[in-house]
């Protein structure tokens, strides 16, 4: 009998209750779908903060030089969801018409994966005949895309060379980057006629905080001939940005969710509201006040439990096409929001029920019927 | 008598329209709030990716960093007098802050060759344009973890040594050391604070910019300055800016000019400081504007998806609202009412209602926007004029839009059937 009291009912007053549903639908939605954006805002930020480049220097302990090995095995340890890139560089002096200059050998994928931000016009190497120079090289030697250079100096066994290489790109970065000249690891090593060891390896980390603080300590302990050095001035910054982003998303989801609710509220109290002759009129034909409660309840409880379901996926699809737009990843599903975004709305909706009926129940049927 | 009835109408049911405009006013507040945080949230997360320091370094024209690569003493210099032009540039109210520096190799007495910086920590000027303001180093490393006590202007014998440095050295705060200048070998220079960056500056020593024209006798010569400013994120015409101003045509030129992006800004500052050279420092403009554009359009999406809330939440109401006079709508038209004037009646009461909350609604809005600022960046949210008509027209639109169908609704019911019950 009660529940069909309530479906019959809710049929038969399709429009208000879709009404109703609708304003749960879209209370629910907000809460679902800011939630799931508040969880995901800094996991996706870290990854656009990784455009300022490597948060993290391996070097060696004292002054032995840094080992392509140790480096290898450092790869390995760190969790591979966390390293967006890591590349090792080995410094060497050259000359090219006589001037001093740094050259780095380096591996491009890995580098373009930590320094995501340098402007290379041309290509960068593509084989171990051509080079990357920076703009203050090109500058000081007269040298464009195609042209060809000389690099002489001398080796690690002490005999000198000379060695012909194509200028594949020129790299502008407004820092000291621009006075160095950069080609494949396995050529320098050629030049150089040693191999094995290197200056530096930068590695670029999606974490921040203590967690890269964790990382750079399980590095050192794990590899003991390796110093795992923070760059102070990303790592600190990031925190500090990436937690003022997160309170401001969560400060948002707070008033949007509290204006939302109180409006989901108030219109759920003015459907009920307007049936104050419905409840007169069955008080009258002598149905109790408990039961007439519980019967609005029901009907509000199960529209909260659609609504809630209904804001789940709408919550989701919202957020989802929220990370395609802005970050061009999917997000990913948190499932415990599902009981929590129904919950809410039944209890929103239960809360807005029972206030109007309580107090229809409360005035005389007489009255009411008679249209007071 | 219309207006009478508009007016009885209003007094009689002034719960429902209180509710009414209650659900109005929170809509209202909600996008008054979300679109004033949302035109305000880049220039505050501007503000915050300050914190990774200078987007914008000067050196003179022929200067290379080989020299400081090598330790060859650079021939060109910037003048220190030229600095306050800084704040005279088309965009000098974006300079958040600047820091000069002089750089040279000396030698500790009893150690090696170190790089020795002359740069303002910070530093108090008054501009010939009577405005004051201070600036320097200090504000633009956010990151250095300093123990002892950052230098103060006009502290000629302290310095900050790094952190590497000073273990090499074994040096506390307090301790004395020498360097092997004219006139230095015998006048100490007393450590004030040992500073941890996370870089090379770490081999560094850091004095006083007026100590170090001293000690390299380079009397009113810095040889780079850094540059913290507020920029707009590059876009196409900013690129193409960027590799040769002069091939612009005069109309996208204005706009480049007028425009704070990190490429005019560099160009404005080689207006007035001669013989320079201004570069972006593309680690840090490029990945603020990476950060920026997402953030405002993420920004962007959660308010519209706020403001379709609002729209449907105040709509809803409005058309439940209107629902419910089923009875009153029908009773007018069994006296003999024509259709057009119960719209009107109808309508205007709503109005009435919308203004009166939207109004309200407002000024709530520009408070949870406030709350938002003070709460997230500790300043104030710039309270933007343009939200005003926007927040108004939504209001407008989403009213009529939920009452304008009910009513048609209603009217296309007939009298007897709604006046006897059996809908």
């Amino acid at each position: 009998m009660f529940l069909k009291m309530i479906t019959s009912s809710l049929i038969r007053r399709r429009s208000r209750m879709l009404v109703a549903l609708l304003a749960v639908a879209i209370g629910a939605t907000i809460l679902s779908g800011l939630v799931t954006i508040y969880y995901d805002v800094p996991r996706q930020m870290g990854q656009v903060f990784r455009s300022y480049g490597a948060n993290l220097l391996l070097t060696s302990e004292n002054e032995n030089p840094l080992l392509s090995e140790d480096v290898d095995y450092t790869r390995n340890l760190i969790p591979a969801d966390k390293l967006v890139g890591l590349t090792p560089l080995r410094y060497e002096t050259v000359r090219i018409n006589n001037l001093p200059f740094m050259a780095c050998g380096t591996d491009f994928a890995g580098l373009k994966k930590t320094s995501p931000y340098w402007l290379v016009t041309g290509d960068y190497p593509k084989d171990d005949s051509s080079i990357l120079i920076g703009q203050s090289v090109a500058g000081a030697v007269a040298a464009g895309i195609g042209n060809t250079i000389v690099l002489t100096g001398i080796d690690s066994t002490g005999s000198p060379f000379s060695e012909k290489f194509t200028v594949s790109g020129i790299v502008q970065t407004g820092g000291n980057e621009e006075e160095c000249v950069y080609m494949n690891l396995s050529e320098l090593e050629k030049l150089m006629k040693n191999s094995g060891s290197l200056d530096v390896a930068e590695c670029s980390l999606a974490s921040s905080g203590s967690e890269l603080e964790s990382i750079a300590g399980m590095i050192e302990l794990n590899v003991p001939l390796v110093k795992a050095r923070l760059v102070k001035r990303l790592a600190k910054s990031e925190g500090t940005v990436l937690k003022k982003l997160q309170s401001l998303v969560y400060i948002v989801t707070l008033v949007v969710l509290l204006l939302t609710m109180v409006c989901v509220a108030t219109t759920m109290m003015a459907v009920v509201a307007e049936r104050r002759q419905e409840v007169a009129l069955k008080k009258s034909l002598g149905a109790s006040n408990q039961s007439i409660v519980c019967e609005f309840l029901g009907e509000g409880l199960f529209l909260g439990a659609v609504g809630g379901v209904l804001g789940v996926f709408l919550g989701f699809m919202f957020a989802q096409s929220v990370s395609v737009n802005v970050f061009s990843k999917s997000i990913s599903f948190q499932p415990l929001l599902v009981p929590v975004t129904i919950l809410a709305s039944v209890l929103v909706t239960g809360l807005a029920c029972l206030l109007p009926v309580r107090s229809a129940t409360e005035v005389d049927p007489a009255l009411v019927l008679k249209g007071e | 008598m219309f207006f009478r009835m508009v007016f009885r109408a209003l007094v009689r049911q002034w719960k429902k329209m209180l509710m009414i405009a209650f659900t109005i006013a929170l809509g209202s507040s909600l996008s008054t709030a979300m679109l004033n945080v949302m035109f305000d949230v880049g220039d505050k997360v501007n503000q915050e990716l300050k914190a990774y320091g200078a987007n914008i370094r000067v050196v003179p024209q022929s200067s290379s960093m080989v020299s400081d690569r090598y330790g060859i003493e650079s021939e060109s210099f910037l003048l220190e007098e030229e600095l306050g032009k800084l704040k005279t540039i088309f965009w000098a109210f974006n300079i958040v802050d600047f820091s000069p520096y002089l750089e040279g190799s000396t030698e500790i007495k009893g150690g090696e060759k170190v790089r020795l910086i002359g740069t303002w920590f910070s530093h108090h000027l008054s501009l010939p344009t009577g405005e004051e303001l201070d600036t320097g180093m200090q504000a633009m490393k956010s990151w250095w973890s300093v123990s002892g006590q950052w230098l103060e202007d006009g502290d000629f014998e302290g310095v900050m040594i790094g952190s590497e440095l000073a273990k090499k050295y074994s040096l506390e705060p307090g301790d004395k050391f020498y360097v092997m200048e004219e006139g230095f070998s015998e006048n100490p220079l007393i450590v004030k604070g040992i500073f941890d960056s996370g870089s090379s500056e770490d081999d560094c020593i850091y004095v006083n910019l007026a100590l170090a024209q001293k000690i390299f006798n380079k009397k009113g010569l810095i040889s780079s300055i850094e540059v913290s400013a507020l920029t707009t994120p590059d876009n196409d015409l900013a690129r193409l800016a960027a590799q040769n101003p002069d091939a612009l045509n005069q109309v996208d030129w204005d706009t480049w000019y007028c425009t704070a992006y990190v490429s005019s800004i560099c160009y404005q500052i080689q207006e007035v400081i001669s013989n320079s050279v201004a570069k972006a420092v593309r680690q840090v403009a490029e990945s603020e504007g990476a950060i920026l554009s997402k953030t405002q359009l993420l920004m962007l999406l959660i308010t519209i998806l706020s403001l379709i809330g609002s729209a449907l939440g105040i709509s809803n109401l409005v058309m439940a609202s209107v629902m419910e006079r089923s009875k009153e709508i029908g009773l007018l038209k069994a006296i003999g009412a024509y259709d057009n004037p119960i719209s009107a009646l109808i309508l205007t009461e709503i109005f009435i209602t919308a203004i009166f909350g939207g109004i309200f609604g407002y000024f709530l809005g520009l408070g949870f926007a406030e709350i938002i600022g003070q709460s997230v960046f500790g300043s104030y949210i710039s309270i933007k004029v343009t939200v005003i008509p926007l927040v108004a027209i939504l209001i407008f639109a989403v009213t009529l839009l939920g009452s304008l169908p009910s009513i048609r609704l209603l009217l296309s019911l007939k009298p007897a059937e709604v006046l006897h019950g059996g809908h």
